[in-house]
């Protein structure tokens, strides 16, 4: 359960933080600068990134799920935004508005760049490698541990969760039909599902106590740091960009 | 040298009133193969989990007496200490994925992270746990992705790889079919070889009569026995105790067939062949 898809390009390459600090400055600076011009350009360079990363196609889907939220967005602003004055064209009755359209537009690309801003993170960077990242930057061993296993066993719980249905189903449980017969149907599901869980947690935990999981010695990787040249210059290119902006937005 | 000594250890878990371990005392020499029987609840597991440290120091309860593994104290250590003395391994392979990792590879070297050994050490460590296991073959696969007898013997190689001088296997083959237990039941032979000490607890009683020096007899957490495959299992008494001995043993009871060396009953195939005068007799 990863979104993330091995390709091998520059922005493969790039070390984790990196990304994380170029996702959060891409995904900001459209709130920080309301300008369409601003958006706009991220975006186009947000897109490039994935171009060049050979993810562009896999984007397409997440925007696509996100589509029903942008265009109830533009077509709200459009025909209500409280400023709204200057007609632009009307179905019928109703009449959409200049303003609105295009605050609605900003809106728009705010969304978009953000997927764009994140799946440049997400698509082009391993989660352990992130995670990695994370704890050698301080992050608690436990706090990643969780985020880590959540990924594999959020598919592990619902095959879990598959198998016992399927067996209360063979002893006659009705699992099918109107919301009542749901709703009966949900205790004798979830109870074994909760207690199988708890009957394996312990027995990880177990596990990872007999692999040193609570050592107190400092924690060593298989993986070298993902290292990246020109990490640093990046790095301070962006968060120069980001102050900028702030500063361009109070004094200007 | 003693690699474990086990002195009057009484333990009791919390919110229950019967000891789950009454009294045990046993010994156990560098390299030696030990089985544990005894029916579900004798205290097989309790045993397993009172040997790493797990009792007392992740189950709570009363505990008493002494476990010195490797000549540590066990309730004086810690479990991280301890894992590198002793390693365990039990029945459920799923739950021994640490599923924070995406290859076996990883996987087998998440212990030695944590205990921060050196990437060189690790690779070498880790290297040869594949080889022991024989599974060089899956080192890039997912671990969720295998077989159970697969999943099981990459436990087994997380576990090695910390380097223990003993190992604990809690019924390693209960979850396993027949294919996948020889498999493991191969890899613990090997491991035996390599001179580490077996600690074992295990209901497949053919198994364990073929391979283990010594058999430890557990009932309702009290210690029955504590002898050789051949004594233990040509006890009169052993059903009482909810133990079927080796179908060998119960054959050559039933045709009253005694190696009279020994006035014990033969536990394996090969010893019933050579008290028959077959091929092995020396």
């Amino acid at each position: 359960m990863t979104l993330y898809v091995k390709q091998d390009s520059p922005i493969h390459e790039i070390d984790p933080i990196t990304k994380v600090i170029y996702a959060l400055v891409a995904a900001l600076l459209p709130y920080i600068l309301p300008s369409h011009t601003v958006a706009l350009i991220v975006l186009v360079i947000s897109i490039i990134l994935l171009v060049v990363g050979k993810v562009f196609r896999k984007i397409i889907p997440l925007i696509g799920l996100s589509l029903f939220l942008i265009v109830s967005l533009v077509i709200i602003q459009g025909i209500f935004r409280p400023d709204n004055v200057t007609p632009l064209f009307h179905f019928g009755p109703i009449i959409f508005y200049k303003e609105g359209l295009s605050y609605g537009l900003l809106l728009m690309l705010r969304v978009i760049n953000l997927l764009c801003a994140f799946g440049v993170l997400i698509l082009t960077t391993k989660p352990d490698d992130l995670i990695q990242s994370f704890i050698q930057k301080g992050m608690s061993p436990r706090i990643g541990y969780v985020i880590g296993s959540v990924l594999q066993l959020i598919p592990q719980m619902s095959a879990t969760i598959a198998t016992i249905k399927d067996a209360q189903r063979s002893r006659g449980l009705e699992t099918e039909g109107s919301l009542l017969v749901r709703i009966k149907a949900f205790l004798p599901l979830i109870g074994p599902v909760i207690m199988n869980s708890l009957i394996s947690t312990r027995e990880r935990s177990i596990a990872l106590e007999v692999r040193g999981f609570n050592a107190k010695q400092k924690k060593t990787f298989l993986h070298e740091v993902h290292t990246y040249k020109y990490a640093k210059v990046i790095q301070a290119v962006l968060i120069l960009i980001f102050i900028f902006a702030i500063l361009w937005r109070i004094f200007l | 040298m003693k690699k474990i000594i086990v002195e009057n250890l009484k333990y009791k878990y919390p919110d229950t009133d019967q000891l789950a371990l009454n009294d045990v005392s046993f010994e156990v020499e560098e390299g030696e193969v030990i089985g544990i029987v005894g029916q579900n609840s004798a205290g097989k597991s309790s045993l397993c989990l009172a040997l790493t440290g797990l009792i007392p120091h992740f189950f709570n309860g009363a505990y008493g007496g002494k476990v010195l593994i490797d000549g540590i104290e066990v309730k004086t250590s810690t479990i991280t200490d301890l894992s590198q003395k002793a390693g365990l391994v039990f029945d459920n392979p799923f739950t021994q994925m640490t599923a924070s990792k995406y290859t076996v590879y990883d996987e087998i070297a998440f212990g030695l992270e944590n205990i921060g050994v050196s990437r060189e050490e690790m690779i070498e460590r880790v290297d040869w746990s594949l080889k022991m296991m024989g599974i060089e073959n899956i080192k890039d696969k997912n671990p969720f992705d295998l077989s159970g007898g697969q999943m099981q013997r990459v436990a087994i190689a997380s576990v090695i790889a910390m380097r223990p001088e003993i190992l604990v296997l809690d019924e390693p083959t209960s979850q396993l079919d027949p294919q996948a237990s020889e498999e493991v039941f191969r890899v613990i032979q090997q491991l035996s070889q390599e001179g580490i000490t077996i600690v074992i607890a295990e209901h497949k009683m053919e198994k364990l009569a073929c391979f283990t020096d010594r058999i430890l007899l557990l009932y309702e957490g009290k210690q029955i026995d504590f002898d050789t495959p051949q004594k233990v299992f040509s006890r009169d008494d052993l059903h009482d105790y909810g133990v079927v001995p080796p179908i060998f043993t119960t054959y050559c009871k039933a045709m009253g067939m005694k190696n009279k060396n020994n006035n014990t009953y033969p536990v394996t195939l090969t010893e019933v062949s050579s008290l028959l005068g077959g091929e092995n007799n020396e």
